[in-house]
């Protein structure tokens, strides 16, 4: 146990999912040929107005929604001033004194501790352009420039790196399902931010805040939260004073790093943004937005266990949103839940990989599926026999039950199983094993024939055979 | 109440807009930048009838732009008034060493 108490603090920002820019028409894309996806907005070129998209505004309330904040009713926009090539009018519009999203709190699940993480507020802003910046020239690409984005800045209300990052798995997790962003680290979609600072007990003031900057995925904000703790602790240990400072997380040397202190800090002379008239929150709005809000992460997960599905199947479907879906389409339904997902995460998610498919681009509409599901889930067909028949399966419309029967490998093999219906046959045919015992040979024919009613011909008759001669002989 | 600035206010202001300047611009603007935050400063003197902030000479309120995609620039044209460029991409001088992070 650490002498020290870290206060943590996370600001994320993550693009939103629109077709176009915030405040141009232009189209809002990642990966296209540099500087193709702009207009004389996003360059700021003198006597351009910006123009508000409404999806923006609308995606921001559904992630205020989901975020449990309080949503402004009317706000603008300021002005943050500041030079630099990536902003060419000199200012970025962002929302500094009316954040469309304040008070709100997502809750985490630390090891069955459940916690609610605060934000502080959450507000709208414009992306600058990309720099890339190397030894003779800073190169610019103006395809980010003006896509729309939220940042979300949290409390400094953990107090430990696993914290930061169960609440960003949460976060991502909130905004992917509501499709507000993509959410993708890896493409920029969504940055984060961690401010940290160590004190010795809780009535301490804070101590001297740590910003690491542009952590490049989750797992590197809890691990450069760590180096960071370790890093502050052994300065404290030592009586060694240091400035508030803004790092860097290098993934390469697996430490952080200190950035060049910038001189001007933060005077950024914010100020209204004269060009964008108020803007006005309905209840209308807020109701429309409500509609397009999807089942929740959590709310999936509980369905799921509760339909007989595993925790860690529950969390398995949820972390893949195309199945977790596909399998809300069919909740209704009467079918064991158990082997559907067992499906969908085992055999189904394999020939998915193998074959680069979503479940969509395969013949497996939600018909097929419950048929199949119940063709395994009453062992007419073994799992290990569906691996031969599966590409069939995904590849062709025709019925589950006419696949099985015109396989090669129809059979059940599984001998335990096949013994439990052999013993349910006779139980339930007490004549036939008579007259079989009596030197009727034509009973045994007829038992067989019950074996393979039940087991809708897909037993391996040999095997079958084999069973049954064995107990009415013994 | 001073007449002018002190240096290191214009000089901070100079370095927040990016700009060098030479001695006798320093006195100059000491002077003629007091002069105009003093004639901002007479709006303050205003009564105000209301609460509420004002963002603009009128109080409608905004409209909303469908999100629907417009016609965009040929980086061509982009480029056009960029005095240096390279495989499509703006080129201005190095603004930071690599330790630091891009702007706000």
């Amino acid at each position: 146990m650490s002498k020290y108490l870290p206060t943590i603090g996370i600001e994320v920002h993550v693009e939103l999912k629109t077709n176009t820019k915030i405040f141009s028409n232009s189209r809002n894309g990642y990966g296209s040929v540099v500087n193709s996806l702009t207009n004389v907005v996003d360059l700021g070129y003198p006597g351009t107005l910006p123009t508000l998209n409404e999806e923006v505004i609308n995606l921001g309330i559904k992630a205020a929604t989901v975020l449990n904040c309080k949503i402004r009713r009317k706000m603008h926009f300021d002005r943050k001033n500041y030079f630099y090539p990536d902003n060419p009018k000199n200012y970025q519009i962002t929302q500094n004194d009316t954040p469309i999203g304040y008070d709100g709190y997502v809750e985490i699940n630390d090891d069955g501790v459940m916690k609610k993480i605060y934000i502080e507020e959450m507000h709208i802003e414009e992306d600058t352009c990309k720099s890339t910046h190397r030894k003779d020239n800073t190169y610019l690409d103006f395809n980010r420039a003006g896509v729309p984005l939220i940042e979300i800045v949290t409390k400094p209300c953990m107090t430990t790196p696993n914290e930061a990052k169960l609440y960003l798995e949460k976060l991502r997790e909130l905004l992917f399902y509501t499709d507000v962003s993509d959410c993708k680290m890896e493409e920029g979609s969504m940055r984060a931010d961690a401010n940290i600072s160590l004190r010795k007990k809780e009535s301490d003031p804070f101590g001297t805040k740590v910003e690491i900057k542009n952590i490049g995925s989750i797992s590197n904000v809890k691990l450069s939260l760590e180096k960071e703790i370790a890093r502050q602790e052994k300065m404290l240990d030592n009586n060694e004073s240091f400035k508030e400072q803004t790092r860097r997380f290098d993934s390469k040397l697996n430490d952080t790093v200190l950035m060049r202190v910038k001189e001007t800090g933060n005077d950024y002379r914010y100020f209204p943004e004269p060009d964008i008239p108020f803007v006005e929150i309905t209840d209308e709005m807020i109701e429309n937005v409500k509609k397009t809000i999807p089942m929740l992460p959590d709310e999936r997960r509980e369905k799921y266990i509760e339909l007989g599905i595993s925790e860690i199947n529950s969390n398995k479907l949820v972390q893949n949103r195309d199945l977790s879906d596909y399998i809300n389409d069919l909740l209704d339904e009467k079918i064991d839940f158990q082997v559907a997902a067992n499906l969908l995460l085992g055999d189904i998610s394999a020939y998915l990989n193998k074959e680069e498919k979503t479940i969509e681009e395969t013949t497996l509409n939600i018909e097929r599926f419950i048929d199949l599901v119940n063709n395994v889930s009453n062992k007419t067909i073994s799992s290990k026999n569906l691996k031969d028949i599966l590409e069939t399966i995904m590849t062709k419309e025709d019925s589950i039950e006419k696949i099985i029967s015109s396989s090669d490998v129809q059979n059940i093999t599984d001998e335990n199983l096949l013994t439990e219906v052999v013993d349910k046959i006779i139980d339930a045919n007490p004549e036939s094993v008579n007259d079989y015992k009596n030197g009727h040979d034509r009973a045994i024919k007829y038992l067989m024939g019950q074996i393979m009613k039940e087991t809708k011909g897909g037993a391996n008759p040999a095997l079958v055979m084999s069973i049954l001669k064995d107990k009415l002989d013994n | 109440m001073k007449n002018k600035l002190t240096k290191e206010e214009v000089l901070h202001v100079a370095d927040l807009a990016r700009i060098e300047v030479t001695k006798e611009e320093l006195e100059k603007y000491q002077v003629e930048l007091k002069k105009l935050l003093d004639d901002v400063e007479k709006i303050n003197e205003v009564e105000n009838y209301d609460d509420e902030i004002m963002i603009a000479p009128w109080t409608n309120n905004t409209t909303l732009r469908s999100d629907v995609e417009g016609p965009m620039l040929d980086p061509k044209e982009v480029l056009l008034n960029a005095p240096h460029h390279t495989a499509n991409y703006i080129a201005v001088p190095t603004v930071i060493n690599e330790n630091e992070s891009e702007g706000a």
